[in-house]
């Protein structure tokens, strides 16, 4: 069993009236089956509505599934008694990074996580420095949060989180309140903390640039998951990509659009490299 | 008609320690019926740039003048300006609050003191605007989607007839079909009322696909205005301040590089298939 499985989860939501009357029942989550392996880079793609973030609070327990069986390292999360392990182990960070640093120095806000679970004083300070380090933070340590950028306060928040020690974080589209800089800064800390350190890595993201790096790649529309495969193999499908309300990187677009015009490239480019490295001998032909 | 600035400058926390320049010395004409690109990292000042042409800040020194009347005159009335300038904040659909979306649009246009009936009308008519289907009219706004909110939030603005309209990262969190399709209908919008638009965004891609002209801020103070192409063209000083060039620029000048002769001007896909194409075929 991976790090995280989900077997044939159901979620549901109930609508209720203003009397309090079953109005009606919405499935977020439909027969969704899932093997994370420890240390992946997993990103989970899907338009407003589809059951996304729904799906990732099932991960660090913040919501358990109505029908079916949800594992994060090898313990049930229903099993409400193994809730505090449970979000130990995968740890979760939001959109809005205003609304999870509450420290007033960024180093004590790194450490209030690892002081809440009755770490030793020495090791949260151990801990602090080596997750600040390991987002590029560390030189902002003495630093009020208030100052910093959208991308530096969202590292702060990847770093209290990766101070818990979890062997999985889940990132709700982490970069959607950021400036470009901000992403790229974000993205990369992400990235580190995955292949450095070996963090299970779940991104959701409506930029799909973000997602070119994962391991797999999971869409989701209506609850279920409606493609998977590598970032490769899912932006090979660009009208199908679009008929789920998503898009793929410019390049991919581009790649798509020349073909469409009768220039021979294989599918699915993904960098700036791979598509020059295409072009440049088509053009040099003729020379 | 049109909006001018004329040297203005903005400080936060005036005459106490904390003093900040949040806007240098702006000086900006935006005629009327253009659409206007504002982009920026977080905290380059575009979202108080923003705030001024409404009126909700004041500025520090310097003149504004609508339509060639100064905004910051004892008997300049602000109540009108704010129904001739609308501004869209970030996450506008955090502002619903009536019981079903159509009484939400009507809201605006009530406080202007029109009649039920025009209100009703102005609120029908801009629903429309924003490609709301009618059947979702009488739900509750809770239970919309992200991006049909975030188009109930935009008509309840829409709704005052505003001359010129604002709109702060509009597209923020949403997924991308919904990104165009807002994008799409504003395009339609400032085509069909020629209205003048100014678009707060951190898409360069989409900056590059919709507006005409770009201003890019720095730290208060306008470091580019010009047309996408050229504003694109300086690339490399955008990434040390923060931003980027949208995707394509950086292919083209890879290409470039490698001896393929682009035009390296080109900043959306269709530009950038065609000058690719072109350059293949000559080489052929």
């Amino acid at each position: 069993m991976g790090i995280i499985k989900t077997q044939e989860v159901v979620f549901e939501y109930i609508r209720r009236d203003e009397e309090g009357n079953v109005e009606g029942i919405t499935t977020a989550v439909d027969h969704v089956n899932l093997d994370i392996k420890q240390g992946q880079f997993i990103a989970i793609l899907g338009h407003n509505g589809s059951g996304k973030s729904t799906l990732a609070k099932h991960i660090n327990a913040i919501l358990t599934p109505t029908e079916g069986t949800v594992w994060v390292g090898g313990m049930d999360t229903s099993k409400e008694e193994k809730v505090w392990d449970i979000r130990q182990t995968a740890g979760m960070v939001f959109q809005n990074p205003d609304n999870q640093i509450i420290g007033q120095v960024v180093e004590e806000d790194v450490g209030f996580g690892p002081e809440n679970i009755g770490i030793p004083t020495k090791e949260i300070w151990e801990r602090v420095e080596e997750s600040l380090k390991a987002v590029g933070m560390y030189a902002f340590r003495k630093y009020s949060p208030n100052k910093l950028s959208g991308g530096q306060k969202q590292r702060v928040s990847i770093a209290g989180v990766f101070a818990m020690h979890p062997k999985c974080i889940v990132l709700d589209e982490p970069t959607a309140m950021l400036d470009p800089n901000g992403r790229r800064e974000v993205i990369r800390a992400v990235r580190g903390l995955n292949q450095v350190e070996g963090v299970t890595v779940i991104l959701i993201t409506h930029y799909m640039e973000e997602i070119i790096h994962a391991d797999r790649a999971f869409v989701m529309d209506k609850g279920r998951i409606a493609m998977e495969g590598t970032p490769r193999e899912i932006f090979s499908q660009v009208e199908k990509l679009q008929e789920l309300r998503l898009d793929v990187p410019q390049v991919t677009l581009l790649a798509h659009e020349l073909q469409k015009r009768g220039i021979a490239l294989p599918n699915g480019i993904l960098t700036t490299q791979e598509l020059a490295d295409q072009l440049v001998p088509l053009g040099k032909r003729g020379n | 008609m049109s909006l001018i600035l004329d040297h203005v400058n903005y400080i936060y926390g005036e005459d106490t320690p904390l003093a900040v320049k949040a806007l240098d010395d702006i000086c900006l004409t935006i005629p009327d019926g253009q659409f206007v690109g504002v982009i920026g990292h977080t905290g380059s000042g575009k979202s108080t740039l923003m705030q001024h042409l409404n009126g909700l800040v004041k500025a520090s020194s310097g003149h504004i003048y609508f339509n060639g009347e100064d905004i910051y005159d004892r008997d300049f009335d602000m109540k009108k300006l704010r129904s001739r300038v609308g501004l869209v904040f970030q996450y506008p659909e955090h502002q619903l609050f009536e019981i079903d979306v159509f009484s939400d649009v009507c809201f605006g246009p009530k406080n202007l003191g029109l009649s039920k009936r025009e209100a009703e009308l102005r609120a029908y008519d801009a629903l429309r605007k924003v490609g709301l289907p009618d059947e979702l009219f009488y739900q509750s706004p809770f239970e919309l989607s992200g991006g049909q909110k975030r188009r109930v939030a935009i008509a309840g603005v829409l709704a005052m007839k505003p001359d010129v309209l604002i709109l702060d990262e509009p597209t923020a969190g949403l997924d991308p079909k919904g990104r165009d399709e807002i994008l799409h209908q504003i395009k339609n919008l400032q085509a069909e009322t020629g209205m003048t638009i100014l678009l707060v965004s951190h898409s360069m891609e989409d900056v590059a696909e919709y507006v005409e002209r770009i201003i890019v801020m720095n730290k208060g103070s306008v470091m580019y205005d010009d047309i996408p192409k050229q504003v694109f063209s300086h690339y490399k000083e955008l990434e040390e301040v923060g931003l980027a060039a949208p995707q394509v620029t950086y292919i083209l000048h890879e290409l470039k590089k490698r001896g393929l002769d682009v035009d390296i001007n080109a900043t959306t896909i269709e530009e950038a298939a065609d000058t690719v194409e072109k350059a293949l075929k000559v080489s052929c």
